[in-house]
């Protein structure tokens, strides 16, 4: 390797292992202590080891027999879980899938066409990933309340749109900036008009990258607090919101379980959305 | 056709995007209402209030808002000097690696972006609390006898921010170093540099752009982040995020509210127009 030439001693790689195992710990440490303090059967101290449970997973979903009133008090009803992730899923899904639409809709003409502009308009369409959430939350609150919409669902959906789109632009961009163009021409020459050749083979080709920006935007919605903090209403509390409440009335055991459930989900659709990235078609 | 294509966007990005920052810039100009809302006459107070200016003469100049501002760009700008410490030697040690190792070693630095933000925050309120990971282990080993007080203070802010961000940081530093031409630092060496004069010379302006890249995009949402200091900071460090919500959802004092917001988000246009301004005449330099 060419780096460990140039720094001749071969003490520099160890050094490097080392702390790169370090920057690793660090990255997942914090996140392994919630696993394991959620199967510690400890309800009043998490950081004292008293012996595994299950307890605090069957108790969100309201199945543990082991609880005691002061638990009861603090737990919400396992309906109100149900609610919530309901809530979380049908945003995140509504939320992506339009988000993919536009996104790869606006991704595709800024691709083919020119047009007057066409540089500071795409400066405007990455712009919502740039704005501070708390600046966006604010607005929109604003607007939604001045043009008189309930908050509520529809509200959380259409501000996640705004923002994800964004974010399904620049995903789709970049695997259509890669694509080879000579099968469209090739297909046009065959006789095929723009609709099918869009279907036939610039769907297909383009296909990881409109999936991988689902699912970011999937995971992005799902796990968005702030904008969601200042546009949900009464009757909409989404997953994140429901975890924001938990952590203001105290830290309880629940809360582990409720955070490795959420990390286990995420990081399995954020695999799935990396891998189809990283393959060549 | 292109219409077509481009509407939807279009559409969203104009009703949902711009004319609610428009609403905002209006607002912040205008009387907050008695009871919430506003009163539409002009009202530069907002800000004026912000600078500490006294409204009325039983009020003191008194710039505590200025303050939590200020206090606010130094948590942002720790959280980017720490952020830049942690990710600059990790993205050399990806970047010497290769195959299925290397991918597999990005993909577990890239995961954790993906962790919810809170649950990431959580877990530092778990380490850092007087009954939390690290007093109990200190505790126990003997070294200290009562817990230290790590929460609420700007260190346990910033350390929640640095946690948060180093993804941000660590990706364009990556991305630079991956294609950082060794050639040029293998000259350095035999031209007879030393490794500090090499790395001072060569390595450190070639890997600017990833280091400037990173720490604008980590210092934007370290500024208007009100989660973090919520949590981590308590009552005792206050952010003008903190601010924001609270005169959003609490006081109700919109106009107040939003004066704030577009602080933020000046200071947030002004640095990324000041680095496109910098990047041109580099440009231009490289060009001549």
């Amino acid at each position: 390797m060419m780096f460990d030439k140039i720094f001749g001693s071969s003490l520099w790689p160890k050094l490097f292992t080392g702390y790169g195992l370090l920057f690793l710990t660090f990255l997942y440490m914090p996140l392994g202590l919630i696993f394991v303090y959620s199967f510690n059967g400890n309800a009043i101290n998490m950081s004292d080891w008293t012996g595994f449970t299950f307890d605090w997973y069957l108790t969100i979903f309201g199945g543990a027999n082991s609880q005691s009133t002061f638990d009861a008090a603090f737990t919400e009803s396992p309906d109100r879980i149900f609610e919530v992730v309901r809530n979380s899923a049908v945003v995140a899904f509504c939320a992506s899938s339009i988000s993919t639409v536009i996104g790869t809709a606006t991704a595709i003409a800024m691709q083919r066409f020119n047009f007057f502009g066409k540089r500071l308009y795409g400066a405007l369409l990455v712009l919502p990933m740039v704005v501070p959430d708390i600046v966006l939350g604010i607005a929109l609150l604003i607007f939604f309340v001045g043009a008189g919409f309930e908050l509520g669902l529809l509200t959380i959906i259409i501000g996640h749109v705004t923002f994800l789109s964004s974010y399904v632009f620049v995903v789709v961009s970049a695997r259509l900036a890669g694509m080879d163009t000579s099968l469209e021409q090739a297909s046009a020459d065959l006789g095929a008009g723009p609709i099918a050749t869009f279907w036939r083979v610039t769907l297909p080709q383009i296909m990881p990258g409109v999936v991988g920006g689902f699912l970011l935007a999937f995971i992005i919605s799902l796990d968005d607090v702030v904008i969601t903090y200042f546009i949900a209403g009464v009757g909409s509390q989404t997953l994140p919101l429901f975890i924001l409440a938990m952590m203001r009335r105290g830290l309880r055991p629940q809360i582990n379980a409720l955070a490795v459930l959420l990390l286990a989900f995420t990081f399995v659709v954020a695999a799935v959305g990396l891998f189809l990235r990283s393959r060549k078609s | 056709m292109l219409m077509l294509l481009l509407a939807p966007f279009t559409l969203v990005l104009g009703l949902f995007f711009v004319i609610p920052l428009g609403i905002i810039m209006v607002y912040s100009f205008l009387e907050p209402g008695l009871y919430g809302g506003v009163e539409w006459n002009w009202y530069p107070y907002n800000y004026g209030r912000i600078i500490g200016w006294p409204l009325n003469e039983y009020e003191e100049f008194d710039p505590i808002y200025l303050k939590i501002f200020l206090n606010s760009v130094q948590i942002a700008l720790m959280t980017v000097i720490g952020t830049l410490v942690l990710c600059y030697p990790a993205a050399f040690w990806v970047a010497r690696m290769t195959g299925t190792r290397k991918n597999l070693i990005l993909f577990l630095v890239t995961l954790p972006f993906f962790a919810n933000m809170l649950v990431r925050i959580y877990a530092w309120l778990l380490l850092l609390r007087p009954t939390g990971f690290f007093n109990t282990m200190l505790q126990s080993t003997g070294v200290i006898v009562e817990p230290l007080d790590l929460l609420f203070t700007n260190f346990s802010v910033i350390v929640g921010m640095v946690y948060i961000l180093t993804p941000f940081m660590f990706l364009p530093i990556y991305v630079n170093v991956e294609k950082l031409d060794w050639s040029l630092v293998r000259a350095s060496q035999d031209l007879g540099a030393n490794p500090l004069q090499t790395f001072r010379r060569v390595i450190l302006p070639l890997t600017a752009p990833g280091i400037i890249a990173g720490s604008l995009i980590v210092f934007i949402p370290a500024l208007g982040n009100f989660i973090v200091p919520s949590f981590l900071g308590g009552s005792k460090v206050q952010m003008t995020g903190n601010l924001i919500e609270r005169s959003f959802l609490q006081s109700r004092d919109w106009p107040f509210g939003a004066a704030l917001a577009l602080l933020i988000m000046a200071s947030v246009v002004a640095l990324i127009l000041f680095q496109l301004s910098r990047q041109r005449k580099s440009d231009m330099r490289g060009g001549a």
